[in-house]
């Protein structure tokens, strides 16, 4: 079989303004990149941390996207692509929330998750065969045929920030078997947790060379005996991780800990007592909190916003990310606010989570959008986001050294950010 | 988030988007003359595609099930209570007309006017 040279790229986005930017190596490309037979020698640009170079010699193209704020971008890099006789295909979460669009501007689409159906695809490719649509929605593939990402394919400098290397994403497993309100990733996945068999799970984490990891599974809190055999299989790696949500019980927090739990994303959702306790018991364990709030409900006034914000400053968040409810396709608020002719806008870059695009019911989409400023600034007066960022790494930092697992950051990349030369304002006397 | 079997007298297996296996609740009820077809969203028991999303494939296939005839019928989606804390899963009924753009399909129906639906 002659090779097939593909490139494949993660198309840019636009970030949301006044908020620190981190760029972390994408997942889902070189998840993909993993199901490739072995005869395509695959290449990869993130154009996030670096331009793509459109006249790179390749066979073919694919975009890989999972943002709904990543489409419009790759229907402009397949655009360019077509002008050069390549062809594209597109995969991805929000190929799959876009399909019906995405048709309109790529030559292919694949749909689903690509584990053992690559083969097939890129065997068609070469034969000039390929199909408009790969569609395997619905028909998921054993999650014991999942196995390790394609990590060599990142540029891990582009990765670092001023001599830091930024966490690597890591999946313990697929699915979820919950359907919240604001979430595609039943209609994804099928509503069902898929945990990933243990030692598949620690033999892919061990090959991991970065010792900080970003375990981005829906949430932890789905099994919790397969949670807690997690946890004891992995505490030997000496990894520090971020997770979505952990169990609320204390054995499972206390092995989460002892695994290596760095910080964890907890939704705060009201000013109950039980969100505060929820928060202190995880600080408890050592384990930091980053809180997400989502603004927007149909129960919130400004006022009851207000309150919300108010509220994180009783409770010790170490970090807090707020977002505006945002109706992606395919999401129960998408229905909900479509039958109600809320939804004003259907320009996809707007779908940040940052902008508001829906009629909130107890304000203006202008007050809302107030609020959600307000939000970060009241959050972040005292000591920015880059600030209260460092003080978790510290914390990471010296258990790291109290294990013997420290890595001294990159000198050699500590006037870098990722991948371009730091700016220092230093006033001059 | 069970859906009580109050709100449908079949469960109806649909082709959902990309030919996702999906399933809603179905009533048909005929009143003052008119044919209501009422779908219901099944939340966790439906693994596919919304009936929102799936729209006017959806109606066409109860339609083509059915025997009825696509122009003649009252198109209605109901979003059926779940006994949830959460308002935004109460109860709601919306009559959908496909020939409208998105943002004018859907118009809520009000109690009355749901009532006398459901007496048939």
């Amino acid at each position: 079989m002659n090779t097939f040279k593909l490139k494949l790229i993660y198309p840019k986005w636009q970030k949301l303004k006044g908020q620190t930017t981190f760029n972390l190596p994408p997942h889902g490309p070189v998840a993909f990149a993993a199901t490739l037979p072995e005869w395509v020698d695959v290449t990869f640009t993130d154009e996030n941390v670096e331009a793509i170079d459109f006249d790179e010699q390749c066979d073919g193209v694919a975009l890989s996207m999972m943002l709904s704020t990543q489409v419009k971008r790759g229907w402009e890099i397949a655009d360019e692509y077509h002008r050069r006789g390549k062809l594209v295909l597109a995969g991805g979460i929000s190929t799959m929330l876009h399909a019906e669009e995405m048709v309109n501007h790529v030559d292919s689409v694949f749909l689903g998750e690509s584990e053992g159906r690559m083969e097939q695809v890129m065997l068609d490719w070469t034969r000039g065969e390929l199909k408009k649509l790969y569609n395997f929605m619905g028909n998921l593939p054993p999650i014991e045929s999942v196995g390790p990402c394609r990590r060599d394919l990142y540029k891990r400098d582009l990765y670092n920030h001023k001599g830091v290397q930024m966490v690597d994403l890591f999946h313990a497993s697929r699915g979820c078997r919950f359907s919240c309100y604001p979430c595609a990733v039943s209609y994804l996945g099928g509503r069902c947790f898929r945990p990933r068999p243990i030692d598949k799970v620690v033999e892919d984490m061990a090959g991991i060379e970065n010792n900080r990891l970003f375990i981005v599974d829906n949430s932890l809190a789905q099994n919790k005996e397969w949670e807690k055999e997690l946890f004891r299989a992995i505490a030997p790696l000496k990894k520090k991780w971020i997770s979505h949500t952990i169990e609320d019980d204390p054995e499972v927090l206390d092995l989460a800990a002892k695994a290596g739990a760095w910080y964890v994303y907890q939704a705060v959702y009201d000013t109950s007592d039980y969100i505060k306790e929820r928060v202190k018991r995880y600080h408890d364990y050592g384990i930091g909190v980053e809180g997400t709030i989502l603004l927007g409900l149909d129960n919130q006034s400004v006022d009851d916003c207000k309150r919300l914000i108010d509220f994180l400053g009783e409770i010790d968040l170490d970090l807090a990310e707020f977002t505006v409810l945002t109706p992606f396709p395919h999401t129960k608020v998408y229905d909900d606010l479509l039958r109600q002719g809320r939804i004003f806008d259907f320009d996809w870059n707007h779908y940040n989570a940052g902008q508001v695009v829906f009629q909130p019911k107890k304000m203006t989409p202008e007050q809302l959008q107030d609020v959600y400023e307000y939000a970060w600034k009241n959050f972040y007066k005292d000591e920015s986001q880059e600030q209260k960022m460092f003080r978790l790494f510290c914390n990471v930092a010296l258990r790291e050294m109290e294990e013997g697992t420290y890595r001294p950051r990159d000198r050699r990349l500590a006037n870098r950010s990722f991948g371009k030369d730091v700016v220092r304002y230093i006033k001059k006397n | 988030m069970k859906v009580s079997p109050d709100y449908y007298d079949e469960i109806f297996s649909f082709r959902g988007e990309w030919d996702m296996p999906s399933t809603c609740g179905l009533k048909i009820r005929r009143c003052g003359g008119r044919t209501y077809v009422i779908v219901t969203e099944l939340y966790q028991d439906n693994p596919g595609t919304s009936v929102t999303y799936a729209g006017k494939s959806l109606a066409g296939q109860i339609c083509l099930a059915k025997g009825l005839d696509m122009e003649e019928i009252t198109y209605v989606e109901c979003n059926p209570d779940t006994n949830s804390k959460l308002s935004f899963y109460d109860e709601e009924y919306f009559q959908v007309d496909f020939s409208a753009d998105l943002q004018h399909r859907y118009r809520q129906m009000d109690r009355t006017e749901i009532e006398s639906m459901l007496k048939g």
